[in-house]
């Protein structure tokens, strides 16, 4: 046997060619559009209806005089829907620059504090109040979970809010710091990718973006052509997912099973 | 405020108050509750009365003491089951707060059946980072865990002799309360094609009904009413003793029962407020 | 139950009673038993991991000679200048290796376990002759408009809005069937307490008595 054929024959499991075609596919949708932000071309992102829900926050905020709560999420920076939430900040606090309301923004990483820092002084100034930047508003609570938790109902109890914005990675205390602002009478929006904790700010909650818009509101605000690139990609991507499953779903009705016999991973 | 504003605005202590109270008094005054065996929970009692005496179980127990209500009982049912058949057992725990878990119910069953450390069950121990350790024991268990929980070396365990990898093992049947099940799923079955079950924590057990579907694990433990089920099956099959006390999940079905009607009852008044409310406030025929 | 059981067991039921307590309003007992727990927590986990992973992974194996361990070590320490203003452009590329072989491990096996197989084991028949023919139909329907529901490139206008509409109260009764699950799984988290802590009056009677 050849070498090149012997490299292939040990290196290589050709039961998993399928998953190769497909992933070289969808990574290629990425960098096309990745690609295609980078040339400037615009790319259609619906808009996200919780944004609407956040500028409602903000303008409710605005007529009570009260702070803005923005808490987001209990992991760290290398976490998607932290970075996510960092970029949504940024736009929050150009909201309420704009309108002179303060932001209070108790962070649970040491890590995040000076990305919060960094992107609420961006808002500010992008909204002309560079001088209302308040590094005081930006806290560093504790890293433990519930620690970290009493540490918001707190601020909740005691500042009491007008609006509570909960964007990012949350666990068991979502339920925890949804029921405490609820209990206050703020309104309030959240947005996780984490499955479990949905239900519990879909009830508790005003508004709740779920799952993937978390990262296609950043993407959208955001502009960052990475970011648009890849939602634009994944959307594809998710178009091709449904040909496929209709094809696949009718064609296995009429008996014809090779089609989706080649989806199957030996 | 009138009555359906009362209904809306009820102080969430007499929720707690009255749960308390509904779960205290079931505790002390149980009752028989029918239960129904799901085929997920009956397909892995099933597989494990199928395998033959001294064919080998991989039991991953990746789970806390916070989490043990649900998923001790599981852990305990699928021992004693094994152990009455002669089937071995190789264990391990890949949650950093599991291995006491699994210390407590090997040590127990062990002796209840008189089974010897190394000949009928090897207890691999603990090691961080689940996947990485799962792609290693694919290859050889060796690898991850030179040697078992007590510091004797694999290969002078006689129950090791003919095990390498997931190759040797009937099955894995993982146990877990957080993202272990996760890797066990990606890199155990998807990696290895190892055959694969999970007991899960009742939160956990809708995320893995798809994968069930699909096939990649033959079946699902879900929650303390999953544990109550094996339990049922366990004890149909003479593997478990409700004299003994052995049967903790399923004594637990009547508060389950009780709790369940009243979380109900508080969610229908809740929607009955609301709605009353909302309809009084807009009148009958307006909506805002 | 002996004196020690009575003592130890005692001691769980008072931590236990004292988490309770947050159900009325926050108090010292509370804040206490919160503090213990996370204490203990961290400080088993950190004994755990030096005996389990540092001394078998990097200290035993450097004994034995395997010197190639040195390099994931220095890797390990480059992290720790995350914490140096300074130095912490080092930490990067500890992070890189970590995220690139992550990546390179995971991702191919994600797309195949959470998405191919997912897409093979959806296709799937259809039909109302049978109620598997017609509950293929709820599993196919539901999967596609959740799909159209997360669809970012158009607007949830007309038939496109309504299909939308139809992933969203799909949705939304997956995350029902989730909360209640979850309440199952609180639930049962308090029975086993409460039948803790009914079986430890009765010891503790039964000892005093």
């Amino acid at each position: 046997m050849s070498p090149i054929c012997l490299f292939l024959f040990l290196w290589f499991d050709f039961n998993r060619i399928n998953v190769l075609i497909i992933l070289v596919i969808f990574f290629l949708f990425v960098l096309y559009f990745i690609n295609q932000a980078k040339k400037g071309k615009s790319l259609f992102v619906r808009r996200i209806a919780g944004l609407d829900a956040i500028e409602e926050a903000v303008g409710r905020a605005t007529e009570m005089g009260k702070p803005i709560l923005y808490i987001s999420g209990i992991e760290d920076m290398d976490n998607l829907q932290t970075v996510a939430s960092m970029i949504i900040l940024g736009n929050v606090a150009q909201m309420t620059a704009t309108y002179d309301v303060p932001l209070l923004v108790p962070i649970c990483r040491p890590f995040v504090v000076p990305v919060a820092e960094e992107a609420v002084k961006q808002g500010y100034s992008k909204a002309g109040r560079p001088d209302a930047y308040d590094k005081n508003n930006i806290r560093y609570i504790s890293d433990e979970q519930f620690a970290y938790t009493a540490g918001v109902n707190g601020i909740m109890l005691r500042d009491r809010p007008a609006a509570n914005l909960m964007f990012g990675s949350f666990f068991a205390e979502s339920l925890i710091m949804a029921e405490t602002g609820f209990s206050t009478g703020a309104i309030q929006v959240a947005g996780t990718a984490n499955i479990h904790q949905l239900p519990f700010f879909v009830v508790a909650c005003d508004y709740t973006v779920i799952g993937e818009e978390l990262f296609a509101t950043s993407a959208y605000l955001s502009k960052e052509p990475k970011l648009l690139g890849s939602l634009k990609g994944s959307d594809l991507a998710k178009f091709l997912i449904m040909i496929i499953l209709i094809l696949g779903a009718l064609l296995e009705t009429f008996g014809i099973t090779k089609f989706s016999s080649w989806f199957f991973v030996r | 405020m009138d009555l359906y504003d009362q209904m809306m605005n009820l102080d969430r202590r007499w929720v707690y108050l009255v749960i308390g109270l509904v779960v205290t008094i079931t505790a002390i005054l149980p009752f028989k509750v029918p239960l129904y065996i799901t085929p997920e929970v009956r397909s892995v009692y099933n597989f494990i009365e199928s395998l033959e005496p001294d064919d080998v179980l991989m039991i991953g127990v990746d789970y806390a003491p916070e989490v043990m209500a649900e998923l001790h009982p599981m852990s305990y049912a699928i021992t004693r089951q094994c152990f009455s058949r002669d089937i071995k057992l190789l264990l391990c725990c890949l949650h950093q707060n599991g291995p006491g878990m699994v210390e407590q119910v090997i040590a127990q069953v062990s002796k209840e059946y008189d089974k010897v450390n190394g000949e009928d069950y090897v207890y691999l121990g603990y090691k961080p980072y689940p996947g990485i350790t799962i792609l290693a024991m694919g290859q050889n268990f060796r690898i991850p865990f030179p040697e078992d929980y007590y510091g004797t070396t694999l290969d002078s365990l006689p129950m090791m002799k003919k095990l390498t990898n997931f190759d040797d093992i009937k099955a894995i049947i993982n146990i877990s309360g957080g993202s272990g099940t996760e890797y066990w799923i990606n890199y155990a079955n998807g990696r290895y094609n190892a055959k694969l079950a999970i007991g899960v924590t009742g939160v956990m057990t809708s995320d893995y009904y798809p994968f069930l579907q699909s096939g990649q694990i033959f079946g699902l433990i879900g929650g303390m009413k999953g544990a109550a089920e094996y339990e049922d099956l366990a004890e149909k099959g003479g593997y478990i003793s409700r004299e003994k006390d052995q049967l903790w999940a399923f004594k637990s079905m009547p508060i389950q029962t009780t709790t369940h009607i009243v979380v109900i009852l508080f969610i229908v008044l809740g929607n009955v407020g609301y709605f009353m409310s909302k309809r009084k406030k807009y009148g009958k025929y307006e909506h805002p | 139950m002996n004196t020690h059981d009575i003592i130890f067991n005692g001691i769980a039921a008072f931590l236990s009673i004292s988490i309770y307590t947050f159900l009325y309003k926050d108090n010292p007992l509370y804040k206490f038993a919160e503090h213990l727990v996370v204490g203990v927590s961290a400080g088993y986990f950190a004994v755990i991991l030096y005996y389990n992973g540092f001394i078998p992974k990097l200290i035993e194996p450097l004994r034995q000679g395997k010197f190639e361990y040195i390099i994931p070590a220095i890797l390990g320490i480059m992290i720790w200048t995350r914490f140096s203003r300074k130095w912490s452009w080092i930490s990067r590329y500890s992070i890189a290796f970590y995220i690139g072989s992550g990546a390179g491990i995971a991702i191919p096996l994600y797309l195949q376990n959470y998405v191919i197989r997912q897409l093979h084991a959806t296709m799937i028949p259809v039909g109302f002759s049978t109620w598997q023919l017609f509950s293929n139909i709820l599993i196919v329907v539901g999967v596609l408009s959740a799909l159209f529901y997360f669809y970012f490139s158009k607007e949830h206008t007309g038939a496109f809005g309504g299909v939308a509409k139809l992933g969203i109260w799909t949705l939304m009764i997956g995350f029902g069937a989730g909360f209640g699950l979850t309440v199952m799984g609180r639930v049962s988290l308090l029975s086993e307490r409460v039948v803790f802590l009914r079986d430890y009056l009765a010891e503790l009677i039964n000892y005093i008595f």
